[in-house]
């Protein structure tokens, strides 16, 4: 493969950057109703290639002296990043009722997913920073869009504040990681752990210094502070975007780099399989951080939620503890469990990206963000509510929803692996996490009809969107017989190391 | 045979659900009504035919074999097979949850709020009710088991009473707590056996055991599986220490609802360990064996000691069927015949009576607007017609000899003091409380003088014509079911006995290694 042809993607997106900036300057600020069709058409464009590259099972090529690796688990995540954004362009137009954004929202969304797509290939150190780098800076900007709200404000000025702190810590962290290895390459990692540098002091420090860069990536606990201040304060379709194409990307940076630092020298894919037996090894080092760092996420996530009510913020740790429960797949670090986590990101592509798109349109209709907006919804506007509780109720776990999919595959993956009490500690926490995602149920339908609540209007274009997301998340159910299929047996031949 | 009567059991009032919401607005509330009628009706229907077909079968079956089955592969990449069967077991209950849903929906006439969702939620609870009993496969159980909860969350929280809220939120979050703990075990033993086939499960429990040659530690794996799933079908049943959502839960639901609760809901907690809880994991039930009557005579006295605290009459009645239901447990627990088919009585006899019980609260509560037993009294007097059925349900249920609760009780002493002497005598004791409250409660409720508040025939008329047709069937059904026993046991007698004396003989074989 050649590089032109492995960076399409990237080439495509970047093309759909300059585009919509020159469009836009064209239009002496009428903002243009080419702009969407633009960006879209960039998105659809990578989106498509990335499947072409998945079909075709095509992988393992190195380009760029070694930066990228674009094999099948970077075509996954840059065609879910891509869809992601193009599902937040697509909300903010109906469903924030922002039916003009600028072109630079365009541009940030695309520059966005350039650096997931980026991210989830590359196999160097350099180049995973910068691709990590603009994902931060242009989420930065983009919840900080509406530059009047003073929330929004707070929001991106803490989101500034705590992403330059951990991608500082990441940054040290990656540089003592050279220094143990003597290249920037990810393989010379690899190389200089299977040939003891883990046993040196300096490596644990690396990689919890690493860590911490990926951990405010995925909000994961203690890098989650930011989470519901920088969702609440944020445009919710941006807020939507950040819990699902910015954490995917922090996963699969964060799998490439595990992949390196947890490898021992024989096993490839034993970093689950010491967890509870912490002998010192890189890999039982990684294992435990994850492993705990899992348990808290999930945990802490949880019973946040519980005491919001903001439905921003709940839906903020809501994300958080999702946070958790994917973690869980990667200290298991089985072909099984990376598939899983996989499987469980595309159940909650559909499910969050939903549950934002949702709850942005009935912010928009009351006016707040509040819990107590959602007021006698199921009254109001029968089936707006009808699709919040499908989308709840996935989020919770509970069949006959795909969200329920994926956690019986994710927990699956933990189960096979023998550990029981992981497993137990990740179910009853989504049973913990039905009281919160009941929340919005109790408004909408328990509290009875609100006499002076304003009527709830969807428009069609919002209607159809809405549709789009949830159909997979009612009819999987019914058929999910094809995706358990490509999950079991196209994902774990996903070659994530060499 | 290509028979899809099992389909069709719980394909009628998924249907009638549906319909439900196609009805236009304007005649909601009265079309409501008669559809869940009609499709409540058809499903009894349905379970009868699923009765005679399972009698016209049952003499070919093999012990251990299904009859009416459907079994068609529905995820193969998991395995997962649409798989439907009944025996004796199932088919008992199912006729009992088709039969008080009848008397459910008449009980549900006079819904005002939002009819529609309710007729709907109240049709997709019984097809999940009756899915459960048929699921021979865990992954359709589950399922069929989840999906139940929705609908019955809304009927509490909807159309509920004053503390609907934490009432509805509470079952839900038990249940849930509950039911992923069974999802563990039931995730565990597809990744070590590659099946969700309940008979399939059943034979490798029963000749090698579960896990055994899977894993390291295969017995410990058993036992905290059954923990597992008996921690689930408990907190159904629902046993002590499992059991503070029940009496919230009571309350606060609608009279209609209080009688699939008390009279269908709880039993599936009792068919779980049957069924699943049990046979997948012998030897556990076995080693765990104590605590279980430990916990089965828990419930029993304390159930009735708290029932007698009660100045609310449905709280009591909901504190008499934790108390009741401690005598499925015990039964169950005895791994006797005699014990069993009690247990089985027991579920059958309850939810029954107990239905019958939650009725007549409703209908003195529809007068009154209270239930305080100590503000009522001489209700015999002032209305005569409803003063007899009380009474006769109080009889029924504190085990009057010739009513079905007797013999249900009676039999699980037989099974329990077989096995385990002394410790029944505790039992004993919560039968002498149970006496104890219902007469007192019988005396300040029904007999004495009559306030004069409660002597206002427009206010307080007697039961209605609707209200008889919901009781007297269910006091038939009592009455027929105490004089002769034996019809109502000849239907699960076999099957039971058969699904027990797999568990007593690997529970003996271990006891013999030791």
């Amino acid at each position: 493969m050649t590089a032109v042809s492995a960076l399409l993607p990237t080439i495509l997106l970047t093309a759909g950057v300059l585009a919509v900036l020159f469009a836009d300057a064209v239009g002496k600020g009428r903002r243009p109703l080419v702009l969407p069709w633009i960006s879209g058409a960039a998105l659809v464009g990578a989106a498509a290639v990335a499947l072409v590259w998945l079909v075709d099972g095509r992988g393992g090529d190195q380009v760029l002296l070694g930066a990228l690796r674009m094999d099948a688990f970077a075509a996954v995540m840059t065609l879910f990043c891509a869809v992601a954004g193009l599902v937040s362009i697509l909300a903010t137009l109906v469903g924030d009722g922002n039916r003009r954004p600028g072109g630079e929202f365009h541009a940030l969304v695309l520059s966005s997913v350039i650096g997931m797509s980026v991210l989830a290939a590359s196999v160097d150190m350099v180049t995973l920073y910068l691709a990590f780098e603009l994902i931060s800076i242009t989420g930065y900007v983009l919840v900080g869009m509406r530059r009047g709200d003073r929330l929004a404000n707070e929001a991106s000025l803490k989101y500034v504040l705590f992403g330059a702190v951990s991608s500082g810590l990441m940054i040290y962290g990656l540089s003592l990681l050279f220094g143990l290895s003597g290249g920037t390459s990810l393989e010379s990692v690899r190389v200089a752990v299977a040939q003891g540098a883990g046993a040196q002091p300096v490596f644990g420090a690396a990689v919890l210094l690493v860590f911490a860069g990926f951990a405010f990536k995925i909000s994961a606990v203690p890098f989650h502070f930011w989470a519901p201040d920088v969702y609440q304060g944020a445009p919710t379709a941006v807020a939507g975007f950040l819990s699902v194409a910015s954490k995917a990307a922090g996963f699969a940076g964060l799998i490439r780099v595990v992949d390196v630092l947890g490898a021992t020298s024989s096993t490839a894919a034993g970093v689950g399989t010491v967890l509870p037996w912490f002998d010192g090894s890189p890999a039982a080092l990684v294992a435990t951080m994850l492993g705990v760092c899992a348990v808290l996420t999930m945990t802490v996530g949880n019973l946040g939620a519980c005491r919001q009510n903001d439905l921003k913020r709940l839906l903020a740790y809501s994300s958080i503890a999702q946070a958790g429960y994917m973690l869980m797949a990667v200290t298991m670090w089985t072909p099984t469990a990376l598939a899983a986590l996989v499987f469980y990101l595309v159940t909650y592509l559909f499910m969050n990206l939903a549950a934002f798109l949702l709850a942005g349109i009935v912010i928009r209709a009351t006016g707040t963000s509040s819990l107590d907006g959602l007021r006698g919804l199921g009254y109001r506007n029968p089936w707006l509510a009808a699709t919040f509780t499908v989308v709840m109720l996935s989020l919770t776990g509970i069949p006959p929803m795909l969200g329920f999919l994926g956690k019986l595959v994710l927990f699956e993956s933990v189960l096979r692996q023998g550990y029981l009490w992981f497993a137990v500690i990740g179910l009853l926490n989504g049973a913990v996490s039905l009281y919160y995602y009941a929340k919005p149920l109790l408004r909408m339908y328990l509290d009875g009809p609100a006499a002076d609540a304003p009527t709830v209007r969807v428009s069609p274009a919002a209607a159809v969107l809405a549709g789009v997301l949830v159909l997979p998340v009612v009819a999987f159910f019914l058929a999910w017989s094809p995706l358990a299929t490509w999950t079991k047996g196209v994902l774990p031949t996903l070659r994530i190391g060499s | 045979m290509g028979s899809n009567l099992l389909s069709l059991t719980f394909l009628l009032p998924l249907a009638g659900s549906v319909l439900v919401l196609l009805v236009p607005r304007e005649s909601a509330g009265r079309a409501c009504r008669w559809v869940n009628l009609i499709a409540t009706f058809a499903t009894f229907v349905a379970t009868l035919a699923v009765w005679s077909g399972w009698n016209a079968a049952r003499a070919t079956l093999l012990p251990g074999q299904y009859a009416l089955t459907e079994d068609a592969l529905w995820i193969p990449a998991f395995g997962i097979r649409y798989h439907l069967g009944v025996d004796g077991v199932s088919v008992a209950l199912l006729l009992l949850t088709s039969f008080v849903s009848i008397g459910a929906s008449m009980a549900s006439w006079k819904i005002e709020k939002s009819p529609k969702g309710y007729h709907s939620m109240f049709l997709l609870l019984l097809a999940g009710m009756v899915g459960v009993f048929m699921s021979l496969d865990l992954f359709l159980f589950y399922l069929f088991w989840e999906i139940m909860l929705l609908p019955m969350y809304f009927l509490i929280g909807i159309w509920g009473g004053p503390r609907r809220q934490y009432a509805s939120i509470k079952f839900f979050l038990y249940t849930l707590a509950g039911s992923v703990l069974m999802l563990a075990g039931i995730v565990l033993i597809w990744i070590h056996h590659r099946t969700f086939q309940i008979p399939e499960i059943v034979q490798i429990a029963q000749s090698a055991g579960l896990f055994e040659g899977k894993v390291d530690g295969a017995a410990t794996y058993r036992l905290l599986c059954f923990i597992g799933f008996f921690v689930a079908f408990a907190i159904k049943v629902p046993l002590f220490p499992f059991h503070t959502w029940l009496p919230d839960a009571h309350v606060e639901a609608p009279t209609p609802i209080s009688m699939i609760l008390a009279g269908v809901l709880l039993k599936m907690g009792g068919y779980g360990l049957i069924r699943m809880a049990y046979p997948f994991f012998p030897s556990a039930a076995v080693t765990l064996e104590y605590w279980i009557v430990g916990l089965s005579l828990a419930s029993i006295v304390y159930g009735a000691f708290v029932a007698m605290a009660q100045t609310d009459f449905k709280k009591m009645v909901a504190y008499s069927s934790v108390s009741h239901m401690g005598f499925v447990t015990l039964g169950i627990a005895s791994l006797t015949p005699e014990g069993s088919n009690g247990a089985m009585y027991m579920m059958l006899a309850h939810g029954t009576i107990s239905s019958m019980l939650f009725m007549l609260v409703g209908v003195i509560y529809e007068r009154a607007h209270h239930r305080d037993i100590d503000r009522f009294g001489g209700l015999a007097w002032s209305m005569p017609r409803y003063g007899v059925l009380s009474a006769f349900a109080i009889f029924a249920s504190l085990g009057l000899p010739g009513l079905s609760g007797f013999i249900a009780e009676i039999t699980v002493f037989l099974g329990s003091f077989d096995r385990f002497p002394r410790l029944t005598l505790v039992a004993t004791l919560g039968m002498v409380v149970t006496a104890a409250y219902y007469l007192i409660t019988l005396q300040k409720v029904y007999l004495g003088e009559t306030p004069a508040v409660y002597q206002d025939k427009a206010h307080y008329p007697d039961t209605s014509t609707r209200e008889l047709l919901i009781l007297i069937p269910l006091a038939v059904v009592t009455l027929y079911m105490g004089i002769l026993p034996g019809h109502a046991m000849e239907i699960y007698r076999a099957d039971l006995e058969g699904i027990i004396k797999g568990v007593k003989d690997v529970g003996d074989a271990i006891a013999k290694v030791k």
